[in-house]
């Protein structure tokens, strides 16, 4: 029979030129599963934003203002004049390819307009229509498009099928940062009334409560006391946790999350036993009880007003420095933009450790310190007593949360911690880590339920390393130190490696932590039995 | 299922994962098909992996689990794509033409590779339906997540 097969060359005639599907056509078609429900007029009315109306992403009609176009043009044109960096990032892509295959979302989704430069096209070729010469002259032959409303409603698909994770980049040869012109044209949506409510309502709510889940003080002190019995429970030891005390020396953050969700809960208790191990002076605060910042999904005025009570806080507080906790896109804000939006901090001081005398020099201007830095250097200076075999029962592995990583260049720090305090660490692939890590699919205003599908999409790439590692080295623990992977990682893992939960470095740091005065403990934070405990039980 | 040299089964693998790419729009093929790297190709990568399994069940032994387990890799991922249901699992039948091109001879089994090539369709169906279900099963866990805390609390101060 093989005689009369053709040969083998012959069979693998495959065509390999790339039909011409034209990516000009605006069309969007929007399934559920794959876009974020609209914001809520309320929460549109409370935060003083434009046209706020009851509308779906599925409507024909958008009820738009009448003069859209026009506000969408000045809008551009006002950015194109202030912002430097917008002006430069439409003008100088050369479409080299770089980035096209570095989104996570284009990776997932394998839809060519989720490639970086391809996403950054749909907006840069009505930059190119009306902001250009040749653009005005020769329109769509020097690659200039009629801004439409399908153009609108197509930026509003793709726009927020961007994490604002910056991996793209990374890898641009001219340093084309694809999340600041994805911020911008979600500035430009705003103008004319069209944003999601999982991205508003969190905002409108930090305004009203000083947090995105919307917790009034009285709540966020009860969810602290919680925590601060259950940790008795686990430990024998009553720990402090002082809310709006003044005259600390040091103000704490933590995003929302922490105090009220699962399993950043765990986070929490890591941090409470450890500052009251180290006999931290510190404080929460009821105003700023928000390290989050839903304000960087939807436009610089927004975010700079949610993170002024950070600073307002200290400053009332009469605090001497800010540290931060496991928060991801908190420390986008902070690192980059909080120095001069809201800075000179210069009320507070160069921050110190006051246990091991530690001078932060990175933190000088902007007089915050992560958590992460905190723990590694009181481990470096062997202030902390740890017992790695307390997390025998999970062999981990850590995932760079993008802005933490991207964003403020904490690589060392997490992975130094968890060699201390774990003994099975390790690592995902080289191209999937620090750097070049791939962001959970979920940040920048996406993580809510009914965008699942889209979500699912984006979590592909970092669901695919974390296969590999739980294949060949048997990982059961996913770390991070970011509260929305902690509120969505657990989602992407359940769909695509199964096996696999998600944990804190604080919730292992504490796991392992020995505390002076503890009672003879025998379950770790989540109340599972520690694992030489259960061995002996058994023995 | 005896004659079929392993050649055959790798270009009838080529040809079908090459008909695979094609339900992708062009841009994204031509990456699909050249990206070799699983982390920076994970799409690319599973139709790798599955369709030679694929191909050599369907001449040997058509092992359930081995059939269920490489369309899972396929049409998991399809499964959340911009892909209708007929789209997501229309693929094992492009197997049919495939074949039918390859195996010219008269007397290539094709009637019994037809009937496995619609057992290969039915179990990719099951697959799909599970994936869907579980689409809606962890976005609920991920709510009961969220009411979790909560309902701690509450039942703490109720006195449980």
């Amino acid at each position: 029979m093989s005689e009369a097969l053709p040969k083998h060359e012959e069979l693998v005639q495959i065509r390999y030129d790339v039909p011409r599907n034209g990516w000009r056509s605006a069309h969007v078609d929007f399934r559920k599963g794959t876009y974020s429900y609209s914001a809520a007029p309320k929460n549109v009315q409370y935060l003083g934003m434009a046209n706020p109306r009851h509308w779906r992403p599925t409507d024909k009609d958008w009820k738009l203002p009448p003069d859209w176009k026009q506000i969408i043009l000045r809008g551009m044109k006002e950015r194109l004049e202030k912002f430097r960096s917008f002006r430069l990032f439409m003008d100088i892509c050369v479409r080299c390819g770089a980035c096209a295959d570095k989104c996570h979302f284009y990776l997932g989704s394998a839809d060519p307009k989720n490639m970086p430069v391809l996403r950054a096209e749909l907006v840069r070729s009505v930059y190119r229509r009306y902001f250009t010469a040749s653009g005005r002259l020769f329109r769509g032959l020097a690659g200039g498009r009629e801004l439409t409303e399908d153009v609108l409603k197509e930026w509003f698909y793709y726009f927020y099928q961007c994490t604002e994770c910056r991996r793209c980049s990374v890898f641009c040869p001219f340093g084309i940062d694809t999340a600041e012109v994805t911020m911008i044209v979600r500035e430009l949506l705003n103008l004319v009334g069209v944003n999601t409510n999982w991205v508003l309502e969190p905002a409108a709510n930090c305004f009203r409560t000083g947090n995105h889940l919307g917790v009034q003080p009285h709540g966020f002190k009860d969810s602290i006391d919680f925590a601060v019995d259950e940790l008795e429970e686990l430990t024998g030891i009553r720990v402090e946790a002082p809310i709006n005390k003044k005259g600390a020396e040091i103000l704490f953050v933590v995003p929302s999350a922490d105090y009220f969700a699962t399993p950043h809960y765990y986070t929490l208790l890591g941090y409470l036993a450890l500052f009251h191990e180290i006999g931290l002076d510190y404080t929460f605060s009821a105003y700023a009880s928000e390290g989050g910042n839903f304000g960087l999904f939807n436009s610089h005025e927004l975010m700079k007003r949610l993170n002024n009570k950070i600073y307002a806080e200290a400053k009332r507080l009469g605090v001497k420095w800010i540290l931060g906790g496991e928060c991801g896109h908190m420390w986008r804000v902070l690192h980059q933009y909080m120095d001069t939006m809201n800075g000179p901090a210069d009320f507070l001081e160069e921050p110190v450790s006051p246990v091991t005398g530690t001078r932060f020099e990175n933190a000088r201007s902007t007089k915050m310190v992560h958590i992460c830095e905190l723990t590694a250097d009181l481990i470096h200076n062997g202030k902390l007593k740890l017992d790695p075999s307390h997390n025998d029962h999970w062999r981990v592995t850590f995932h760079d949360s993008c802005n933490p990583a991207r964003g403020m260049g904490l690589l060392e720090e997490p992975r130094y911690i968890l060699r201390n305090v774990v003994n099975h660490f390790f690592e995902m692939p080289e191209n999937t880590i620090r750097e070049q890590t791939f962001c959970c699919g979920s940040g920048a205003g996406l993580g809510t339920d009914e965008n699942i599908e889209m979500r699912l999409r984006g979590g592909l790439p970092r669901a695919n390393a974390v296969k590999y590692v739980r294949d060949k080295h048997g990982v059961n623990l996913l770390t991070c130190i970011c509260a929305i992977d902690k509120a969505t990682l657990p989602t992407l893992l359940e769909y695509w490696t199964p096996g696999v939960e998600v944990g804190g470095v604080h919730e292992l740091v504490a796991n392992a932590l020995v505390m002076k005065g503890e009672k003879d403990r025998t379950t770790d934070l989540r109340g599972e039995p520690f694992p030489a405990k259960e061995a002996a039980v058994h023995a | 299922m005896p004659g079929i040299s392993p050649q055959t089964q790798q270009a009838i693998s080529e040809r079908w994962r090459a008909a695979i790419i094609q339900t992708y729009p062009g841009l994204t093929a031509e990456f699909l098909r050249q990206e070799k790297d699983p982390f920076r190709n994970p799409v690319g990568a599973a139709l790798r992996e599955g369709i030679p399994c694929l191909v050599a069940e369907l001449f040997g032994a058509m092992d359930p689990g081995k059939v269920s387990q490489a369309l899972e890799g396929i049409v998991r991922i399809r499964a959340i794509q911009d892909f209708s249901p007929k789209q997501a699992v229309g693929f094992v039948f492009e197997l049919r033409d495939i074949l039918r091109d390859v195996l010219r001879a008269p007397e290539a089994p094709l009637g019994e590779l037809h009937k496995r090539i619609d057992e290969m369709a039915l179990v990719a169906f099951d697959v799909f339906m599970r994936c869907r279900e579980q689409v809606y099963e962890v976005r609920l866990s991920e709510a009961r997540r969220a009411e979790g805390f909560r309902k701690r609390m509450v039942s703490r101060d109720a006195g449980g």
